[in-house]
């Protein structure tokens, strides 16, 4: 296809390349300072219980031990995400009145070796008040329910009431109505790269240096300050490449702010590395919820009206989960016009690590019961599942009041190219296979300011040096999205130059303006936008050089392109870019050309500036002897504006299937009392080589006027449809419904035999 | 008490005393520095920390380091030819075959290994070779598209 | 990340008659100490501090022992030191034994088969194990030595319980044998996982051996695995089809039989009544392949 631009929409071999396929590039995770120590934590073997004491005597006896610290040496008070409200502010660094879930720190050692390290946590001795824990949400806001955090009432920790159009009315007017019940089971995140963080403390200066495996240097820095009661400018922040988060490092966990306070204790390096058991029983992960729905529909199959009530299993603290709570409910009205909606969830605190945002943030359980909802309806109304789908699809500028506004979208398009290749595609099933569906969209970054941050939501800086080089600083987030390719590649399209002329600096507090991070597929269009700008402003004085030195006629447009500067009509008059910026440095005083760019959504409505969305088939098999189920194939059309970098944007949707399917298939963290029972990758299960399916992708492309470029969201979107789309061919090939996710092959031949009785039963009836 | 463990790394002869508890992975990223090897599961579950080991794929943390006495160990940092990439990078790279990258040195010496025995394997057979490496990013099929394309690399560059 | 913490005294023997000496010295002075062949099984048990041996006797080098060895009057013979892969891409193991290389095939990862022993994993005792269920219809025997001298037991009798073997203290492994296949006769082996390659939920493998007809069982060997606190023979089962044609009908009779031979516990994958069921469905599909086999054998 031809377009307009050098840059962006080709195909673009990841930027870190050289780093990540050499071993020269660096994790958090392989650095190692001079004279450094080994932190290691302390843990509870309790979900609930008020620790007496702590005698650390033995302990420190151990040569090689240099410290040990408990909760009575954090100096600051309680942090969190949502530091706009600072009763959720509810994490601690170290427990010190009790514990309130099974793995929760309650005291760190420092020593010269792991080994040592390790020892000395066996010989701190704790003494524990065990107390009653509750770990089901329906348990915990039951009025004798055991109390987690004094000040919540019910352990209810979050609730959301939203509401659209007319509910009830909507339902009287529906000639279909049903109401279903679904349990969702959490899923865990399994970064390869495990929670590991490296602090520096200076003991002359006071300031403190963190190397950490996070998805935000910006949020790490605050949650930092607020722990160790520093300034937040104080803590600086390096971000190495991360080997992984998906929503699971958002949050400052206790690898961080106990490497931090040990280093300042001991005045040496000290760095904390998790093991893959204390990240299964002790990290975050998707919440698990139980969910009731119902949805009301015309003959047609014109969604009148759905209602939805979920409550959470939110765990221990609040994380992102609150967030997690509130888009939960949004993403599941997605990609359809409901025109009466109303939401009304609660999360409870539980005795459990607690649940946050993790990849598809908040929409995975309950796109899933809608969707699969969705199915149920139209094989009861006698329509067709695609059709179903087709007849209720949002169209451009549609709006949900007082939510969200959706410009571009091209999602009525994307649901005919489905129907239209299918047809080739799977002209024919065998054999106890079905194919399914689901639509999904997502937010291209989320405009809430939980975080509370006066700045800017993006920043970017442009340097453009003597040479033309230049040097770009923000502190975006590539955690493996590819975010510092597409970061260069739209920096280059905009200065007109090549994506070797550009030295990132990404992810360092201390020399790049701030940016929230990688969470919601926001890098793309937020910090797109603030490098384009930051760009943008250089290429204006380039711009505005070359017209005064070829003396044209102000009505002339000038573009940046291939390494000159022309007139678009008449591509011949133009400089070279060097020249241009030689000159520029020249006539600035010889200071380099600097741009700056920062974006904050305004005018968008509550959620996003632009959403990216399509529709997913799947083909699957089922084994009506053992309940195992193959998913064989899938087809996906997507929506995500003008594509940046088409390899980047097939990677994160192949992941996000895979990631998904793991969610539809085998992944499950069966817990009891507290105690998670696969705390392993032996068992827990993640999908492997041989158990991926092929996938096609095909774009639909649109131009969204929020996105650099018309970028939008191209990253989480496609997790959510996976399980249901599943979950549907599972239904289309025999019948089987499931009213959770996770279709291991047990509950699948469960539900299979329940459907044929049921079938029997309504063939009898029918006689 | 430690032990004197002679081996080859990367093509340069080693001598080290370890504690002969210590894992090969450890002694490859401690020791020697060499942290393009990498550690994820504790369970000799994901293959994130494969070596070629005398030429085979093999679980840096399954396995005592002292058992590569005499042997010679390949790790992701002796792959490439000074600063000429193998195939094998380079096309990873080309064919966004990593994303966070983290599990990428285990998945291309698991594939050097394949290519060493097998220079034009079929899909079925990178599945197979390759089938204990877990990756949370990629969802395979890119690496296993990355890895073929290596193949008529390495064929090319032969000939 | 999870090392050994534990130190040990380390030592690695040359040859059989070395290694021999040491398990049998260290047995009588009371040391503890444990044997590493592979180590991908042990030291996982290592470095979760389950155990914390006072030395570990590595017999990795022990390159005489190391083959695979095959001729007609023999049979196979595997040496303690060969590894899963070895046996995957031998020929003649592809050729004669073709159900162990498909069985390695799905045995974990090729990082485990290139360097575990098929020795250490039957050693190792877990009832999950692939390779067991598949020696044990196979008729192989584990030949082991201690300085005392050598004995031999069929592959059916050497899993005594939970990680528990026929082994005593000091005496390893050298040899795994198995007779030459006999004519007419089928073998297959499946595992039930619900990810490929994974530990099995519950695995077959069925030997069926016709008459010179090709029309009655004259012998048949069923095999189970992850079903019972060891690996299992389903000897009713066996009964049910020797010296019968071999019908449906018959293999449902034969795959309810061996389903209540076996004995599975719920997991955290599965509940046991559940993994009861696979052994009903995989008796009947297995059985069919290998009578399919032996038909074309
Ligand atoms: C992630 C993972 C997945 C796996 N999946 C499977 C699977 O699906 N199916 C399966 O069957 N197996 C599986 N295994 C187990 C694997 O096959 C075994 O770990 C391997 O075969 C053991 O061989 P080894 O040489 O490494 O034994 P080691 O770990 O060295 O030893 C195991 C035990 O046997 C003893 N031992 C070893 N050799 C001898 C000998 N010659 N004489 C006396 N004692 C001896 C040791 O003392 C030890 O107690 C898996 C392992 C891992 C790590």
């Amino acid at each position: 296809m031809e377009t307009k631009y050098s840059v962006i929409g080709k195909p673009t071999g990841n930027v870190d390349g050289m780093a990540k396929t050499t071993g020269e590039g660096k994790y958090t995770f392989d650095m190692y300072l001079p004279n450094m120590l080994y932190g290691k934590h302390v843990r509870s073997p309790y979900p609930h219980a008020k620790i007496i004491s702590i005698d650390a005597s033995e302990a420190l006896k151990l040569p090689g031990v240099k410290a040990v610290i408990t909760g009575k040496d954090v100096p600051g008070g309680k942090w969190g995400l949502w530091r706009r409200f600072r009763e959720l502010c509810d994490q601690i660094a170290l427990a010190d009145d009790k514990v309130r879930f099974i793995g929760e720190p309650v005291a760190a050692v420092a020593a010269t070796t792991k080994d040592i390290a390790a020892k000395a946590v066996e010989l701190v001795k704790v003494e524990y008040e065990i107390l009653p824990g509750v770990f089901d949400p329906l348990e915990a806001i039951k009025d004798d329910a055991p109390l987690i955090h004094e000040d919540f009432e019910n352990n209810i920790n979050a609730t959301r009431h939203i509401e659209w159009g007319n509910v009830d009315e909507g339902f009287k007017q529906a000639d279909y109505v049903r109401e279903d019940k679904f349990t969702l089971f959490p899923q865990a995140v399994v970064s390869m790269e495990v929670h590991n963080s490296l602090a520096s403390y200076d003991k002359g200066t006071g300031k403190l240096t963190i190397w950490s495996s996070t998805q935000s240097p910006y949020y790490l820095q605050l949650g930092l300050a607020d722990a160790l009661k520093m300034r937040e400018g104080d803590i600086r922040v390096i971000k190495p490449h991360v080997g992984g988060g998906y929503g699971g490092k958002n949050s400052t966990m206790p690898d961080a702010t106990t490497a931090a306070l040990l280093s300042m204790k001991t005045g040496r390096p000290v760095k904390v590395v998790f093991n893959r058991e204390e990240e299964f029983t002790t990290t975050e992960h998707r919440m698990g919820l139980h969910l009731a729905i119902k949805i009301g529909l015309k003959k047609d199959g014109t969604i009148l009206a759905r209602e939805c009530k979920i409550i959470t299993d939110g765990g221990a603290y609040t994380g992102l989960g609150a967030t997690a709570l509130y888009l939960a409910g949004i993403f599941q009205t997605f990609p359809y016009k409901i025109p009466n909606w109303r939401y009304d969830a609660f999360r409870t605190y539980t005795n459990k690590v607690w649940a946050t945002s993790v990849r598809g943030f908040g929409a995975v359980p309950t796109v899933y019961a809608a969707e699969v909802q969705l199915d149920r309806a139209a094989k009861e109304m006698g329509i067709d599942p695609l059709a179903i789908r087709r007849k209720n699809l949002m169209e451009p500028g549609y709006e949900a009041p007082g939510q969200y506004k959706v410009e571009s979208c091209g999602i009525v398009p994307c649901v005919d190219k489905m129907a239209e290749r299918i047809k080739e595609k799977w002209p024919k099933l065998e054999k106890d296979e079905g194919i399914g569906y689901a639509g999904f969209a997502y937010m291209s970054g989320g405009i809430f300011n939980w975080i509370d941050t006066p700045y800017a939501y993006s920043g970017a800086r442009v340097q453009v040096n003597i040479d033309g080089s230049v040097d770009l600083f923000t502190q975006a987030a590539d955690i493996g999205q590819g975010h510092n390719t597409v970061a260069v590649m739209i920096c280059a399209e905009e200065l007109g130059i090549g994506i070797e002329d550009i030295r990132l600096h990404p992810g360092d507090t201390a020399t790049a303006p701030v940016d929230l991070g990688a969470w919601g597929s926001r890098e793309t269009l937020m910090n797109g936008n603030a490098i384009k700008m930051a760009a943008g402003q250089v290429k204006q004085k380039l711009v505005d050089l070359a017209r005064a030195k070829l003396g044209e006629n102000i009505a002339y447009d000038l573009v940046c392109r291939e390494k000159r500067i022309y007139l678009e009509l008449r591509p011949e008059r133009g400089y070279s870019y060097y020249e241009m910026v030689e000159a520029a440095i020249k006539l600035n005083d010889g200071e380099p050309l600097i741009g700056t760019g920062h974006y904050t959504p305004h005018n968008k409505g509550m959620i996003s500036p632009a959403y990216g969305m399509g529709i997913m088939a799947m083909k699957a098999k089922v084994d009506r002897e053992t309940g195992l189920v193959e998913a064989k194939d899938v087809l996906i059309v997507h929506d995500c504006g003008q594509v940046i970098n088409p390899l980047g944007a097939r990677g994160q949707v192949e992941g996000s299937v895979h990631m998904g399917l793991g969610y539809a298939l085998t992944e499950e963290m069966p817990n009891d009392n507290g105690l998670v029972l696969n705390p392993s990758i032996n068992d827990y299960k993640i999908i492997r080589q041989r158990d991926m399916p092929q996938i096609e992708l095909l774009d639909v492309p649109t131009y969204d006027p929020s996105g650099p470029f018309g970028a939008k969201e191209a990253a989480e979107a496609t997790i959510s449809p996976t399980a249901p789309a599943l979950a549907n061919a599972v239904f289309d090939a025999c019948g089987a419904e499931f009213d959770s996710n996770c279709l291991k092959p047990e509950r699948v031949l469960k539900a299979i035999r329940e459907a044929e009785k049921n079938q029997k039963n309504k063939a009898k009836a029918k006689k | 008490m430690k032990q004197e463990l002679k081996f080859k790394v990367n093509g340069e002869e080693r001598e080290l005393w370890i504690d002969p508890k210590t894992l090969l992975v450890e002694v490859l990223r401690e020791e020697l520095g060499l942290t393009g090897t990498h550690w994820s599961c504790d369970t000799g579950a994901c293959c994130c920390c494969t070596v070629n080991v005398d030429g085979m794929a093999v679980k840096s943390c399954s396995m005592l380091a002292m058992q590569a006495y005499g042997r010679e160990v390949t790790t992701i940092e002796g792959l490439a030819d000074g600063p000429t990439l193998h195939p094998l990078q380079q096309a990873f790279i080309d064919n966004w075959a990593f994303q966070c990258g983290f599990c990428t040195s285990g998945q291309i010496m698991a594939a050097n290994a394949l290519l060493n025995e097998n220079p034009s394997p079929t899909r079925e057979q990178i599945q197979l070779q390759l089938d204990g490496h877990i990756c949370r990013c990629t969802g395979y099929n890119m690496i296993q598209e990355a890895i073929q394309d290596a193949a008529k690399r390495l064929q090319k560059s032969k000939v | 990340m999870k090392n050994i913490t534990n130190s040990f005294e380390y030592f690695s023997p040359k040859t059989l008659e070395e290694a021999l000496k040491l398990v049998s010295q260290f047995d009588k002075e009371g040391k503890d100490f444990k044997v590493v062949a592979g180590g991908q099984s042990i030291n996982l048990v290592m470095k979760q501090g389950v155990i914390a041996p006072e030395a570990v006797i590595s017999i990795k080098g022990l390159s005489d022992m190391d083959y695979v060895k095959f001729d007609e009057k023999a049979g196979l013979k595997i040496g303690a030191l060969a590894t899963h892969r070895a046996i995957e891409r031998s020929s003649v193991v592809e050729k004669k034994f073709g159900v162990l290389a498909e069985m390695e095939h799905n045995l974990s990862s090729v990082e485990t088969r290139n360097w575990g022993t098929v020795a250490g994993n039957i050693c190792h005792g877990d009832p999950g194990g692939d390779v067991a269920p598949v020696l044990i219809v196979l008729n192989a025997n584990v030949k082991m030595a201690g300085v005392k001298g050598e004995r031999t037991v069929p592959a059916e009798d050497f899993t005594l319980d939970f990680y528990e073997t026929a082994l005593a203290h000091d005496e390893l492994v050298t040899e795994i044998q198995i007779p030459t296949v006999p004519p007419n006769t089928g073998v297959a082996y499946t595992k039930f996982s619900q990810v490929v390659g994974d530990f099995a939920l519950a695995s077959v493998a069925v030997a069926i051996t016709l008459d010179s007809k090709k029309d009655i069982c004259s012998d048949v060997r069923i095999g189970l695995g992850s079903v019972a606190a060891t690996p299992l023979r389903a000897k009713k089962a066996e009964e049910i089809l020797r010296g019968k044609k071999i019908t449906d009908d018959l293999l449902a009779k034969a795959a309810q039989a061996a389903m209540d031979e076996s004995d599975p516990t719920d997991s955290v994958d599965a509940s046991g009544e559940y993994k009861r069921e696979l052994v009903g469905v995989f008796v009947k599909r297995v059985g069919k392949e290998a009578l399919e086999r032996a038909k074309k054998a």
